[in-house]
């Protein structure tokens, strides 16, 4: 292998007391590689996101950034952070700062970049996400879809290395769904590496280079989509596909 | 719910006790009695005791003096104490449990004995470690006053500040961290702008309070409001002239300052208020 993959995941276990939540996860992402991660509730997608910026702490194995282990006596967990852009399920936007501000405070706090240089460059990618017109709006005056679209806006400011998904599209409205996944879809196609967990289907299809099925703390199959929508090679697969339709 | 029921113009029947129609009528009528009441209390009160030449004069000088005094107590003790419980608030919900440990006893100590108790044990307990005699300062019932006040009223302003940070979303203070920030920088950007916003009302509760308290500082002997009352009244036996007089007074702090707290709410309001 000519180059390592940017993120790595090398037999990771994680418990939430006597749960155990990933069993010896291994799992590798490659730069500017789409992986999207599915499977039933409570089978440790989320999980297996957070800790990747230890927003959880792994008990066993090792998280690797290109190259670097996340955790360990040489790791700072601010500057993996800084690396690493995670959009939640709940957008988690600043509700006392405009749209604008909450896309400049990482830079400007974090790497110390002048407000007006941060200012100027939160407005540009606000604009990158379709809401050029909404800079001086607070959270509470924008819908879901728009809010989400300033979250994933606040992640790239920080110019990450990859970035995180966890389920970003399962708190909207249906009709809203539509251009958060074309924000994520544009991402994609400037060759942005992701990893996403989610449970629509068809951006995982169409937008995935690989699906991870996980199922009880494990990684079950992975494939490109084709292959796993298509003929998946466990049984769990199968089933789970069949609980879709 | 029930539309179909009953034909246009029916009435649903009525409950036995209250229904909206009903409520509102009690609420008119009760609201009528009460101000009648108290007018009409206060208008005897004012017709029949209060001398009018003398309402005018005993305002000078005691009364300036007595509400100066209460100012400068009051506006020192205030930032203080806002402050200091900013200070214990933080020291509450902090993750190192002996210094969580020693704001919350410091909470359940000052909000747990009474003002008036605290301020007697600061008023003669400081200057006891001092030789008898020594003590520099000369006057001591005002800074006794202010540091009473100050460390009373930052037990409940932490409080308010702990149910302030309490009420910010886990997800604020995930979504900071993910970007690189400190615990400090988060709380500092983040959590404590919303946690203020939360705390406000019950901040600003607290500080008409402390106004308020002021009238126990007569034990310390500080020229108050309610202990000039209690001279004029004994000079003069006259009550309800000085007694209308302090209620004036502590109302010509109380009501801006009401109107100063709203004021900060509507500010820390992220979509709506002046900015």
């Amino acid at each position: 292998m000519s180059t390592r993959p940017l993120v790595e995941y090398e037999s990771v276990d994680k418990y939430f007391g006597e749960t155990h939540v990933l069993r010896e996860v291994d799992l590798a992402v490659e730069e500017q590689e789409v992986v999207v991660v599915v499977g039933p509730s409570g089978s440790g997608k989320s999980t297996l996101l957070r800790c990747a910026n230890r927003l959880e702490e792994i008990q066993g194995g090792e998280i690797r950034i290109a190259g670097d282990p996340i955790s360990g006596p040489d790791a700072s967990v601010n500057r993996l952070r800084q690396q690493v852009g995670m959009v939640f399920q709940s957008f988690n936007l600043f509700p006392h700062m405009t749209a604008t501000e909450n896309v400049a405070v990482g830079p400007r706090k974090v790497k110390g970049v002048p407000e007006s240089e941060a200012t100027e460059r939160a407005d540009d990618l606000l604009d990158r996400v379709g809401l050029g017109d909404q800079t001086e709006s607070y959270p509470a005056e924008l819908s879901g879809g728009q809010q989400q679209r300033v979250a994933i806006a606040r992640a790239l400011a920080m110019d990450p290395h990859v970035m995180l998904f966890d389920e970003v599209t399962s708190a909207l409205d249906p009709e809203l769904v539509g251009e958060v996944l074309g924000v994520m879809k544009d991402l994609a196609t400037e060759g942005m590496t992701m990893l996403t967990v989610t449970h629509e289907m068809g951006f995982a299809r169409e937008v995935g280079d690989r699906i991870v099925l996980m199922s009880d703390g494990e990684v079950i199959e992975q494939g490109p989509p084709e292959s796993f929508f298509e003929a998946p090679e466990t049984e769990r697969g199968e089933r789970f596909l069949e609980r879709l339709l | 719910m029930s539309e179909t029921q009953y034909g246009r113009g029916d009435e649903p029947p009525s409950s036995p006790f209250l229904n909206d129609h009903r409520l509102k009528i009690i609420g008119i009528t009760a609201s009528v009695l009460f101000t009648l009441a108290v007018v009409g209390f206060l208008g005897v009160i004012l017709y029949t005791q209060v001398n009018p030449s003398r309402f005018v004069n005993i305002i000078h000088p005691q009364f300036i003096d007595a509400f100066l005094v209460v100012l400068r107590i009051v506006a020192i003790s205030s930032v203080l104490s806002v402050i200091g419980g900013v200070l214990v608030g933080l020291g509450r919900i902090s993750e190192t449990l002996p210094t969580r440990g020693i704001a919350k006893g410091y909470i359940e100590f000052f909000r747990g004995t009474p003002l008036l108790f605290q301020l007697i044990v600061i008023y003669s307990g400081i200057p006891a470690f001092w030789p008898p005699g020594q003590f520099p300062i000369a006057n001591f019932s005002v800074p006794a006053a202010i540091i009473g006040l100050t460390l009373n009223h930052s037990a409940y302003i932490g409080e308010a500040i702990r149910g302030g940070v309490e009420a910010v979303p886990d997800g604020q203070m995930e979504a900071a961290r993910s970007l690189g920030m400190s615990y400090a920088q988060a709380m500092r950007e983040v959590v404590l702008p919303q946690a203020w916003r939360n705390a406000l009302a019950a901040i600003g509760n607290d500080q008409v309070i402390l106004v308020k308290d002021t009238s126990l500082l007569s034990v310390l002997a500080v020229p108050e409001i309610i202990s000039t009352v209690q001279n004029i009244n004994s000079a003069t036996f006259d009550i309800w002239t000085p007694i209308l007089w302090a209620a004036i007074l502590y109302l010509a702090i109380t009501v801006p300052l009401g109107k100063f707290v709203r004021y900060l709410e509507a500010r820390a309001d992220p979509t709506g208020g002046p900015r």
